[in-house]
């Protein structure tokens, strides 16, 4: 955007009021496009589910109910705004503002299709887990100036879920960025061309497949992550936060109004966007097939039109997942999501992590010393992964499939066995006897 | 540095600078972290105006991300402080006054007296670069590995004790959920049933008092550490 305004202004304004006013316009373009699909996703939202519900859902305003979102607009801003006298003023007010901005600012690294993103920011993936951990001062912040037990124990809720998921996110991202060996996320989709599961490693023709969801690390990643984005963004199983038959609408119950409507609009965005990273690290982004025949020449922009196609399929795609799971599963308790972060997600991810070092390891970076035994020092030493450099790229890469897949199946076997254990066993009871014994 | 690098820094800095000052001197504890935090997130404005991108993103994501969540989550724990308090916890200004300046001014005079204000111009060319996060990862790898490791560890032993405490003290057990206390009087309640003006009673206490009467004990006990909050 800088360099067109470049082009038509031709240097005659200073260079940082230039890329001011380029920067002006990708926000506001972003903005209004995360607005127009906010109002798409609650539509789709509630027709999906009504479909399954057997109902109808909103189909009186607008063709097939459309405008329907329009309309719940103009009704939030006509409101009036609330604030309770017991209300910290100040704090009640900025919540939501801190609660949505750093969702709007995670658009900034994410990439639309090829070349087209807004920033070219070299710590992408970094950036999007700092940026998304603010939120959660804005839930807390919420929370406690309503002065409502309601709002508190919502905050609560939300905030130890939050925090709790980051890290499986975290994990599962990073064995996306030790594969990749890259954290831009703009980069990302470059380097998953190619075919299913080998990538660009073996030549042929460009099929534009080679996303990283396609080997046993990027499965096992993208499983996680999608399960940690349905926790961050508060959907179903887990939207525990807002439980309304427990605790109203949570963090949100003393708001009215367009304020209501901010945390309402952060919620859907932050979900559409979390999609997009989902689908720019592990499902390729804007890869598909045909990209890389029409990347030059007269086709190129019909190419970047492609991508961009491609991109928008995966994410409403992921919505649609998300919204099918909101139909078909009930919500669950608050110990039962602690339990699945951190006694199934977090070892799960930690092992994923160990094999995504593996498939690098078999498949691109070859030996280390550190792969050297040595047996009797330094008269015999043994390199474990020599036999690597002589390796056909073939042969790297179904050991490196062998490897891995048997190390992910065996991690997900070996922490389901662990939880079912426990559960069997009933520590409950025998934890009490001791209790009772001691007590007494 | 030109000249609008210099307006960001000033009004970056002034904000760092309020925050600070309103940190220490708002009464409300809440109020205070929040300032804390807007505090932070300045300093990490002042890390990408200085082009180290890690550093930034860093900084908000460790300080903002979760030093103050953490604050935040304690303060909210804490019921006695969560309110408007009028009396200070420490009431000698003035020796707090002396301690803050020598303790500041340790600081700021050799950093003052051994920096060559505005003298070091960076050379046409040179091959000064800003460090990415590549570099600093090898090195994290290479150079600073034990420093690095031994980081690591004393994480994981901070780990390990929180882990710890979350125990029931003496046992391996964790700590009782309310659900499990709930269920533990019931049993209590249920193996020693008696009518209610006995239970009633104060019992005074022998040395070889039966067992079910010190079961009625514990229960009490128990009760009394529902009350208290």
């Amino acid at each position: 955007m800088t360099d067109l305004l470049r082009s038509i202004i031709q240097d005659a304004w200073p260079f940082w009021l230039i890329s001011l006013i380029a920067s002006l316009i990708t926000i506001t373009i972003i903005m209004l496009a995360a607005v127009g699909t906010m109002m798409l996703m609650v539509w789709l939202e509630r027709r999906v589910v009504a479909r399954m519900q057997d109902r109808l859902g909103p189909n009186r305003v607008g063709p097939a109910g459309l405008l329907q979102s329009i309309a719940d607009g103009v009704k939030m801003f006509t409101k009036e705004d609330i604030v309770p006298r017991a209300a910290d003023q100040w704090v009640h007010m900025l919540a939501p503002i801190v609660v949505v901005s750093p969702v709007v600012l995670i658009f900034a690294v994410v990439p639309w299709g090829r070349g087209v993103s807004p920033s070219d920011f070299g710590n992408g993936v970094l950036f999007v887990l700092a940026i998304s951990s603010i939120s959660a001062i804005g839930l807390m912040m919420a929370g406690w100036s309503s002065s409502n037990k309601f709002a508190m124990l919502g905050a609560m809720r939300a905030v130890a879920q939050l925090i709790s998921y980051e890290i499986p996110a975290v994990l599962a991202l990073l064995s996306a960025v030790i594969v990749s060996g890259s954290m831009q996320l703009a980069r990302m989709p470059e380097l998953q061309g190619g075919w299913p599961l080998v990538g660009t490693t073996l030549g042929g023709p460009d099929l534009g497949l080679g996303w990283f969801v396609f080997t046993p690390v990027g499965l096992v990643g993208f499983v996680i992550f999608f399960i940690a984005i349905l926790a961050e963004g508060e959907r179903t199983p887990f939207d525990i936060p807002e439980a309304d038959s427990e605790i109203v609408a949570g963090h949100t119950t003393e708001y009215s109004g367009m304020k209501f409507a901010l945390f309402y609009i952060g919620q859907y965005v932050l979900n559409f966007v979390l999609s997009m990273v989902a689908t720019v690290v592990f499902l390729g982004g804007w890869q598909g097939p045909l990209l890389a025949q029409l990347a030059i020449g007269n086709l190129a922009p019909l190419g970047g039109l492609l991508s961009l196609v491609y991109m928008l399929i995966k994410v409403w795609g992921l919505f649609f997942v998300m919204i099918w799971l909101r139909g078909a599963l009930p919500r669950l308790r608050v110990d039962q999501l602690m339990d699945f972060a951190w006694k199934l997600l977090l070892p799960i991810a930690l092992i994923n992590l160990f094999s995504a070092a593996l498939w690098v390891t078999i498949n691109l970076w070859g030996s280390s010393p550190a792969w050297t035994i040595k047996v009797i020092i330094p008269v015999v030493s043994i390199d474990l992964l020599g036999w690597l450099e002589t390796a056909s790229p073939i042969v790297r890469q179904i050991t490196a499939l062998i490897v891995t897949a048997a190390l992910n199946i065996a991690a997900i076997r070996w922490v389901l066995a662990i939880n079912r254990r426990t559960e069997d066993e009933e520590p409950e009871e025998a934890m009490l006897d001791v209790l009772e014994q001691r007590v007494a | 540095m030109n000249t609008v690098v210099q307006v960001v820094f000033f009004i970056i800095s002034a904000l760092i600078l309020i925050a600070g000052i309103l940190t220490v001197t708002a009464r409300n504890l809440m109020h205070a972290a929040l300032w804390l935090i807007a505090g932070l997130f300045g300093v990490g404005a002042l890390y990408l105006l200085m082009e180290a991108e890690f550093a930034a993103v860093v900084q908000v994501m460790i300080y903002v991300g979760a030093v103050a969540i953490l604050i935040l989550f304690a303060i909210m724990l804490t019921p006695d402080l969560a309110g408007e308090s009028d009396t200070p916890v420490f009431q000698k200004r003035w020796l707090a006054l002396v301690v803050a300046a020598g303790i500041f001014g340790l600081l700021i005079v050799p950093t003052v007296f051994n920096y060559s204000w505005g003298l070091y111009e960076v050379p046409e060319g040179s091959t000064l670069t800003i460090a990415s996060t590549t570099k600093l990862g090898i090195s994290f790898m290479g150079v600073y590995l034990l420093p690095f490791e031994l980081a690591s560890v004393l994480l994981l032993t901070a780990l390990i004790g929180a882990i710890m405490v979350g125990f029931e003290p003496g046992t391996r057990r964790r700590v009782l959920t309310l659900a499990e206390e709930f269920r533990l009087r019931q049993k209590s309640a249920i193996s020693n049933h008696k009518p209610e003006e006995e239970r009633a009673l104060p019992v005074p206490v022998q040395p070889d008092a039966s067992s079910e009467e010190s079961n009625d004990r514990g229960l009490r006990r128990d009760e009394s550490r529902q009350l208290d909050p």
